[in-house]
């Protein structure tokens, strides 16, 4: 926003430091319409629904105990055992105490962990898929490139089995598949 | 930009623009669990929400991004809670005041911060979006370079028009706190604008 001039060319700045009336706490009339003239919307510079959404998805079962309606969608049951499943495996990996991973085999355990998320994540999908075919099946190109990428990150998970940033890229990926899949199952 | 959706007075009655007229029907259909009635509600909000914000953390583009995210998963898991009592775009306002709020609580906790309005006065013009930088000689500059606690009562008090009892609720503050940051704040907003 510029500042603005009035008829005889004194700007707002002008007013601010040359109003007698001031005394360090009062605005005059101006001022106090050009600071609630700031008093607007503004987009954000990108869509921030996506990680919104995803977000929602892995939150839904918090969500859930509190309703009284939550009957009415079950759509998002299986999604919201899945997410939570996977927000808790994603956690467990967070808070790996740095001992015992120095101490016990690493690579071992973070298949373990892929392999048993993929599972938790094959079946919630297979369930929200079921309960919306049509739906889901509709955004099939971004799934798809989806479910390319998470075969990406389980090949390179076998080739590099102790690299737990791919773990975490697999548990962001899964939530993010989950989300939209979600997302077309309840539109 | 967008004044012409919103009619202003400086006493306080602001009426911002608010799709409020189909807000119910989606909030409702949102509560029972629809994630689309939920984007629908964050396609109309997500401006007036992201701008509160923006303003509350100094036009710091990352933050307010981030901030803004939080503020619609924290309404989706707080809309059960919503009894219809006021406009969803008031609630929704309120919400995100509080998010930013309490990030700024938040900051003044950690050690670096040391409650001192001070140590924190750059947190303004560092944006890594280049929107403070992009700023040109303005009001909005100025505001956006005032220490984060004075700028928060300012913009809540003279831009948003929120009364300095609410100030202090929301900030965890004595009512009095909250009129002389509003002091310091307008004296440090002539000062800077003076050195522009």
């Amino acid at each position: 926003m510029n500042i603005e001039h009035d008829s005889d060319g004194q700007s707002l700045t002008d007013s601010l430091l040359n109003d007698s009336r001031l005394d360090g706490s009062a605005l005059d009339d101006r001022t106090r319409w050009a600071l609630r003239d700031l008093r607007r919307d503004i987009a954000p510079g990108r869509d921030l629904w996506p990680q919104v959404a995803a977000r929602i998805a892995a939150g839904t079962p918090a969500i859930d105990a509190g309703r009284t309606t939550s009957r009415n969608r079950p759509p998002v049951a299986p999604l919201a055992l899945a997410a939570s499943l996977l927000l808790a495996v994603g956690l467990a990996w967070q808070f790996w105490p740095p001992m015992q991973s120095a101490t016990q085999p690493t690579a071992r355990l973070i298949q373990a962990e892929a392999h048993a998320m993929t599972r938790e994540y094959d079946a919630a999908l297979r369930e929200v898929e079921a309960s919306a075919p049509a739906a889901t099946a509709s955004r099939q190109p971004a799934l798809r490139e989806l479910d390319r990428s998470a075969a990406q990150i389980r090949t390179a998970l076998a080739r590099d089995p102790d690299a737990r940033f791919l773990l975490e890229r697999l548990r962001h990926t899964y939530s993010l598949r989950l989300a939209l899949t979600q997302r077309a199952a309840l539109s | 930009m967008l004044a012409a959706t919103m009619t202003t007075s400086p006493a306080g009655t602001t009426a911002h623009f608010a799709p409020e007229d189909g807000d119910h029907a989606l909030v409702r259909s949102a509560s029972r669990g629809d994630v689309g009635a939920f984007e629908s509600l964050y396609r109309r909000h997500v401006g007036r929400v992201h701008g509160v914000i923006a303003r509350l953390v100094g036009y710091h583009g990352a933050r307010a991004e981030d901030l803004t995210q939080e503020a619609f998963v924290r309404a989706w898991q707080a809309l059960p809670a919503y009894r219809f009592e006021s406009a969803f775009g008031t609630w929704l306002h309120r919400l995100a005041v509080n998010t930013a709020l309490m990030e700024l609580r938040a900051r003044r906790t950690r050690p670096q911060g040391d409650g001192d309005d001070d140590a924190l006065d750059q947190l303004g013009t560092q944006d890594s979006a280049g929107h403070a930088t992009a700023l040109s000689l303005d009001l909005e500059r100025a505001v956006a370079t005032l220490p984060p606690r004075a700028r928060a009562v300012l913009v809540l008090h003279d831009v948003e028009g929120w009364k300095h009892g609410e100030i202090a609720d929301a900030l965890g503050m004595a009512v009095g706190s909250s009129k002389a940051q509003l002091h310091r704040a307008r004296g440090l907003l002539r000062t800077r604008l003076g050195e522009q």
